[in-house]
């Protein structure tokens, strides 16, 4: 007999969307997220398409819906080791690994005040420091703290079991294996950013002041590690000039071979970041081609009227640091203008493109990828691919596509 | 003001063949532009070659000043985001220069395919066979090896290449004539108080080509700055044993002082031979390495490329070899293979104008021009 049930691997917006669909028409569903918290990318934004809301807004209905259903169960911090059977009835194993900290936390944060040692935030790309016990992020779901056992030093240490009133932590907790017996899964493992140590022309991890797009959003984001201020990350001061630079990576052979969709969209979303907190501040957009996909081109066109933001087609292939100042020097070519200048910049934004996570991560999944690594099959294993997994994607886009992905495997699982 | 474009098709083919075939691959971002370290701050190349090729501009194309002041190094073909290799188009169309600029237009047909290499080798082997007939009837001569025996200096050797030189010489003065019109005629007028030609080449030698600065300057294909400098000196070094040895001749026959060959090769003038034969052929591997070595996803390697290195292989090796077989006394062997040898240097000299190696007249006046016209690259 065919198994009913669904997994879902990847929190992010669209494997929550995937398994919402899916779980109320009455099918359940599992969802494995390899990270301490849902939401995903989305979750790292200040605001995000298509109507620039914070995540707060659809993230917090999503987890809502989760709460009250039943049918829907996840894990966090979870990867899948193996997949056997087939369509109908799959046999998968999840390993999970110790968060050490149980369902009695109440994020009272005790344990933070007490806790001796610092990691590098991945949630803010590192532009800010955690203790190695912390809370994944403000709003994060569950809300739960986690430790990172990379760094904690342990029950030799044991300051927060100390600290903690509610008996939440459990410094030996151990990685634990479960399996789940599922008709259909669907990969909604999302993206990466893409290296930008790997662009050195662009200054790529060398220059302090040279961020990505995505490094903006957290700056950006009120409960970011600025509080919201957008400012250098060498000095903290107040940057008055702005240059994004567009395809940091994305339609490049040496690179990432083909277009990240939205980053055009992101840079023009940041420069209302910029114009919120800073009206006079100047915008330089360098780009090849400015893609505003269907009814984002209004978007476009506002951002256009502004008089501060100057749209100057042609890529940056040169940056270097002024060393005294902390200035980004931007070589490019306005192909308008034929001239090939050198402009100097507070600080400069790198729209880095979007990369598959099942092309850069190990996968255990058998299913065929384009040379990208993005999923482009799978479907008649029942196995169906969704988001950014598929193919790069604004937020919405994907949600649609975890719609159509979530009837497929429902599909399958009722044949 | 709307501007009609008329595209040329046929020439979007011609630059294809000459070896600019991914031109079509181009999305203009303008990499190119900004990674060269050559190119200029005001309308800087290849971005903007890239799109006159697109659209079979022709007249913007061969009037173009720009294709002489790149030096092919490559870095914007490698860092190229599409593989549209600008850099194969700059010498696609340099290609197509070589063929075009200089007159007889046969000439320059038979040196851009390999099709027509037969013809090219016939002209001086018959040429030599001739010589070789008249003066010992084809046979190989008794006694020491004196290469003058079956080709003799006064009657056959000076007067055929004195002629090949002066045949060279007037078609670059005429066809270094008719480039600096179209570089008029693209717009490029030196100022009133620009340096004369001739003080702009003397800054051209003495800033540039005496140190091969601009090939340092490369990131990409470091092996041309050692290979191209040694195959540079070595030539040099060649032209100044060819004239030294040509003066000697004539001293030795109007006043009887002087030297005639074979010279010992203790002699400084075969010593500086010698020295400049092994630069030659340690500049040849070089350079036949970095085009081997070539990743063809970011540089094609084209017929006029390869004819300039294997010309310039076989008058290196040859020469060589006619030494050592000489030094030997291997009579048959020397004299066949310094018979090669001529061959390969007539090969080398007579078609210089239509062959790569007239990048050496072409580039070198085009960069005096430049300086006329105060064109130079963004750093400098």
């Amino acid at each position: 007999m065919s198994n009913n049930s669904i997994l879902v691997i990847g929190g992010g917006f669209s494997g929550l969307t995937a398994a919402l669909e899916a779980a109320e028409v009455g099918h359940e569903v599992f969802i494995v997220e390899k990270m301490p918290y849902l939401g995903g990318r989305v979750a790292q934004l200040k605001h995000y398409f298509p109507k620039l809301c914070p995540p707060s807004c659809g993230l917090e209905i999503n987890f809502q819906r989760i709460k009250n259903n039943p049918r829907v169960k996840f894990f966090t911090m979870a990867e899948v080791v193996s997949v056997s059977g087939g369509p109908g009835n799959y046999e998968v194993k999840i390993k999970i690994k110790p968060r050490y900290v149980n369902n009695n936390c109440t994020a009272c944060d005790k344990c933070v005040e007490v806790c001796p040692v610092e990691r590098d935030s991945d949630f803010d790309f590192n532009l800010d420091k955690t203790k190695a016990i912390y809370r994944p992020h403000l709003m994060s779901f569950p809300m739960r703290y986690v430790i990172d056992d990379q760094v904690c030093e342990g029950t030799a240490c044991a300051k927060c079991v100390e600290a903690c009133e509610y008996q939440a932590i459990d410094l030996e907790e151990k990685e634990k294996e479960i399996t789940l017996n599922v008709g259909s899964l669907m990969v909604a493992t999302g993206w990466v950013p893409y290296d930008v140590k790997k662009l050195i022309h662009l200054g790529g991890g060398q220059i302090s002041n040279v961020i990505t797009n995505m490094q903006m959003e957290r700056l950006a984001a009120p409960a970011g590690p600025t509080d919201g201020k957008i400012q250098r990350p060498s000095d903290g001061a107040e940057p008055k000039r702005i240059a994004f630079v567009q395809c940091a990576g994305s339609r490049d052979q040496n690179h990432l071979d083909y277009c990240s969709y939205i980053c055009c969209m992101a840079s023009l979303k940041h420069c209302t970041y910029i114009r919120e907190q800073y009206p006079d501040a100047e915008v330089v957009v360098y780009y090849i081609d400015l893609r505003a996909p269907g009814r984002y081109e209004k978007f476009l066109h506002k951002i256009e009227q502004d008089e501060k933001v100057l749209m100057v087609k042609g890529k940056v292939a040169k940056i270097e640091e002024e060393v005294d100042t902390g200035d980004v020097i931007v070589t490019a070519e306005d192909i308008m203008g034929g001239v090939k200048k050198e402009e100097k910049f507070n600080l400069v934004v790198l729209a880095t493109g979007m990369q598959p996570s099942v092309a850069v991560e190990e996968s255990i999944l058998d299913v065929p990828k384009d040379d990208h690594g993005f999923i482009i099959g799978g479907e008649e294993k029942g196995v169906f691919a969704v988001g950014c997994a598929k193919m790069p994607l604004d937020v919405m886009t994907s949600a649609e596509t975890a719609t159509g992905a979530a009837l497929k495997a429902i599909q399958t699982v009722r044949r | 003001m709307a501007t009609r474009i008329e595209p040329n098709v046929q020439f979007i083919r011609e630059m294809q063949a000459a070896g600019g075939e991914s031109l079509k691959k181009c999305y203009q971002c303008a990499t190119c532009s900004v990674i060269c370290p050559l190119s200029p701050e005001d309308a800087p190349f290849p971005r903007k070659e890239m799109i006159w090729a697109q659209w079979g501009l022709k007249d913007k194309l061969v009037n173009d000043i720009d294709i002489w002041l790149c030096h092919n190094c490559g870095e914007c073909s490698d860092n190229c985001p599409r593989g549209a290799k600008p850099a194969d188009l700059l010498a696609a169309l340099r290609n197509m220069a070589y063929k075009s600029l200089a007159k007889p237009a046969i000439l320059g047909k038979w040196m851009s395919s390999p099709k027509y290499l037969p013809q090219l080798i016939a002209i001086p082997a018959v040429l030599f066979l001739i010589v070789w007939a008249i003066s010992t009837g084809l046979r190989i001569p008794e006694g020491e090896i004196i290469f003058a025996k079956v080709f003799p200096t006064l009657a056959a050797i000076d007067p055929i290449f004195i002629l090949v030189t002066l045949f060279v010489v007037f078609t670059f003065i005429s066809s270094i004539g008719s480039m600096f019109s179209s570089f008029k005629a693209s717009g490029l007028t030196p100022k009133e108080d620009a340096p004369g030609i001739f003080r702009s080449l003397i800054m051209v030698v003495k800033d540039e080509i005496i140190d091969h600065r601009k090939f340092k300057e490369c990131e990409s294909n470091q092996d041309r700055y050692p290979g191209h400098l040694l195959i540079f000196y070595g030539f040099i070094a060649l032209a100044i044993v060819t004239g030294t040895i040509a003066l000697f001749y004539w001293t030795d026959k109007l006043f009887g002082f002087g030297m005639t060959t074979p010279l010992a090769l203790w002699n400084p003038v075969k010593i500086l031979a010698n020295v400049g034969g092994i630069a030659l052929i340690i500049g040849l591997i070089y350079m036949t390495r970095s085009r081997l070595n070539a990743d063809t996803r970011n540089a094609i390697n084209s017929y006029y490329d390869w004819y300039i290195l294997g010309v310039i292989w076989v008058v290196a090796v040859t020469g060589f070899l006619a030494q050592i077989f000489r030094l030997a006394d291997t009579a048959t062997l020397a004299y066949w293979v310094y018979y090669v040898h001529l061959v390969s240097v007539f090969m080398l000299f007579a078609y210089l104008p239509w062959s790569k190696l007239a990048h050496l007249v072409y580039r070198t006046a085009a960069l005096a021009y430049a300086r006329q016209i105060d064109r130079r690259g963004f750093d400098e």
